[in-house]
């Protein structure tokens, strides 16, 4: 299988930046992150926020990358959009591989041109990603009048054919509009029909659905399922939410203080959780159909990255720790069943004899 | 829907909603009316000066001169003879020319480096701010004495002055709503969408703000026209004869004591418009202030 991605794309993917396969080569990732290092400075030091991230994104496959909050995971997507807070933000390490171009490489000006017509990034909250000043009509065309040099008249009639596509209801009148005479599910429609203005090869959706209510949030998440289908374009798709998870991914990775814990497909996941961090986020849902005894959590918190454990990161907050797991970092291998599904557990997963370092 | 129908022309401007705004902060607020009136008469009263002037304002009749009003001279008449309400007409042209020119400088000019320092922040905000405020600390008559000194007394030094004055009160108050809207998400998205900074400052930050700036430009133009007035009455203006409202009260105060009416004319005048000015710029104020940050959410 072609997703066995991550440590397989290390072999050929770019060192230089010269990529080696074409975009339109099916089977070849659209999105290939490799060791990516992502450093903050807090207090005068810089720590890594994100480390040694890997994974892949194939052509209309969904990743859904899962995990707390400050695990990395919306760090993630800004490295790959290139939008990290200059003064106190910074790539340490690592390779974005984005079809034929390795972002980590390109400068800002080229990075904008790829910004919102490639890549595209819908953000989590809808009421005040929109410019209160400027239409709805305005604001949609815009990033076809940016990107594509569109006219005026060209644009607008594009955009109200977006408007359609995501389901605003007679769009046309609703064109001028101004943003606060939406509602909030009609504001992250706006915000799709923006992002997906340019047809970008990936769209990064960072928890879209997170400040909708729930009818809203599974209108919306069909509705992202169905462009990505029809677009075929690859979507990352970061929340927090394992039951959104479960209904819009194809691939699951699952973070944890900057590190990916575990990555495997959607229902492989869900089947066999095998990092115990994992398996207690998924114990940790609530369920209609088992009886309340009372809800599993995870005690203690992410650690602050400016004070990491030693060893496997999760070890301070493991039910199952053992004294390998502070000592020494464990590496993602592969389950000997199933290739595809990979971990980072020296119980869990031991690697192979002699295999790793 | 019907692919490839007329598109009714939405007008997505930048300007309608801001002009919405003002046009409700105005309707809420009926000074504000009344300041707008008064003014938009003034102007009216100095564009249809040639029109209307009863006589040459700088035509001299020495046998009629330092008259009190009369039906021939409304506003009594100058120690030269020369009618008193010709020389307000004209005069209200230039004065207002020279404030309403200088301000849209300081505007344009202020309001660039607001925007432009306040998006940009760190090291590069703070060396512009502190920039404004040495040029804050002059009061405008000094600024004034020093540009005139420097350049020589004219129209266009005047106007030279008044916006030197007022450029950096225009970099504060454009700085201060660019460095919270900079923050809002819809920036972070434009980011997000690639567009440039140029871009964002002028499509996406600028129609945020630019009700505060025009507020405060109706304040300022009063200002202007005090200043104006200042430096015409110590002489540092519009060279005589050329009737500005300043350079008449300080001829009148030369012959306060023959007929008051030379000096009280141009001070009424001056008060006048300052008066509409900033009525209409206090209750633009009031009414828009509330109105565009409850309003956003």
């Amino acid at each position: 299988m072609s997703a066995a991605g991550p440590s397989q794309g290390a072999n050929h993917a770019p060192s230089g930046g010269v990529g080696a396969h074409s975009s339109a080569t099916a089977g070849a990732p659209i999105l290939t992150v490799e060791n990516l290092v992502t450093e903050f400075r807090t207090g005068g030091g810089w720590h890594p926020a994100v480390r040694n991230v890997s994974f892949a994104v194939q052509h209309n496959e969904t990743l859904a990358i899962v995990g707390e909050s400050g695990c990395g995971k919306s760090v993630t997507a800004l490295s790959i959009m290139g939008l990290l807070p200059p003064a106190n933000g910074r790539i340490a390490g690592g390779h974005i591989g984005f079809a034929e171009l390795d972002l980590v490489t390109l400068d800002e000006e080229e990075m904008r041109r790829i910004r919102g017509d490639r890549i595209s990034m819908i953000f989590q909250e809808p009421m005040t990603s929109l410019n209160p000043v400027l239409t709805v009509g305005f604001q949609v065309a815009e990033a076809l009048r940016y990107h594509r040099d569109m006219g005026r008249r060209e644009a607008d009639a594009a955009a109200l054919e977006l408007l359609d596509q995501v389901k605003i209801p007679s769009a046309r009148a609703r064109f001028a509009d101004y943003p606060h005479q939406f509602s909030g599910g009609m504001r992250q429609r706006v915000m799709i029909a923006m992002a997906l203005a340019c047809r970008p090869e990936l769209l990064l959706a960072d928890e879209p659905t997170t400040a909708l209510d729930v009818t809203i949030q599974a209108e919306v998440l069909a509705l992202l399922a169905e462009l990505k289908t029809a677009y075929g374009m690859a979507m990352i798709f970061i929340t927090h939410n394992l039951g959104v998870v479960a209904s819009i991914a194809d691939r699951v990775a699952a973070m944890y203080a900057g590190e990916i814990v575990e990555t495997a497909p959607v229902d492989d996941l869900f089947a066999h959780p095998t990092h115990p961090y994992t398996e207690l986020l998924l114990r940790s849902i609530p369920r209609v159909d088992r009886d309340m005894g009372g809800l599993t959590t995870i005690a203690g918190q992410v650690p602050a990255i400016s004070a990491m454990p030693w060893g496997c990161r999760f070890a301070p907050r493991c039910p199952f720790r053992e004294p390998v797991c502070t000592s020494r970092d464990p590496v993602l291998v592969p389950l000997p069943d199933a290739p595809d599904h990979q971990v980072r557990c020296w119980l869990r997963a031991p690697p192979a004899e002699g295999g790793h370092a | 829907m019907n692919e490839g129908t007329t598109l009714t022309p939405a007008a997505p401007r930048a300007s309608s909603y801001v002009l919405q705004q003002v046009v409700r902060a105005f309707s809420a607020n009926a000074t504000s009316w009344v300041g707008l009136v008064t003014f938009l008469f003034v102007v009216a009263l100095a564009l249809l000066a040639p029109l209307i002037s009863p006589y040459d304002p700088l035509e001299q009749d020495i046998l009629a001169r330092l008259q009190g009003p009369s039906a021939a001279h409304w506003f009594g008449t100058d120690s030269f003879g020369r009618d008193i309400l010709s020389r307000l007409l004209w005069g209200a042209r230039l004065s207002l020319v020279i404030s309403t020119v200088s301000i849209l400088a300081a505007m344009l000019i202020g309001g660039i480096i607001g925007i432009v320092s306040g998006y940009v922040g760190g090291r590069f905000d703070m060396v512009v701010m502190q920039a404004m405020d040495v040029l804050l600390s002059f009061p405008s008559l000094i600024m004034g004495l020093m540009v005139v000194a420097m350049l020589g007394a004219s129209m266009g030094n005047l106007m030279i002055a008044i916006a030197l004055t007022a450029i950096a009160p225009f970099a504060r108050i454009a700085r201060a709503p660019t460095i919270l809207v900079k923050e809002r998400d819809y920036i972070e998205a434009c980011r997000a969408l690639g567009y440039s900074d140029l871009r964002i400052m002028t499509i996406h930050i600028l129609p945020n703000i630019v009700a505060e700036i025009l507020v405060m430009g109706s304040l300022w133009l009063a200002t202007a026209i005090r200043i104006e007035a200042s430096l015409s009455f110590i002489g540092l203006g519009v060279r005589p004869p050329t009737p500005t409202w300043g350079g008449m009260i300080r001829e009148g105060f030369e012959n306060i004591l023959d007929s008051a009416s030379l000096s009280i004319f141009p001070s009424l005048a001056i008060l006048l418009v300052v008066f509409s000015l900033n009525m209409l710029g206090d209750g633009l104020r009031d009414a828009i202030d509330p109105k565009l940050r409850g309003g956003e959410r």
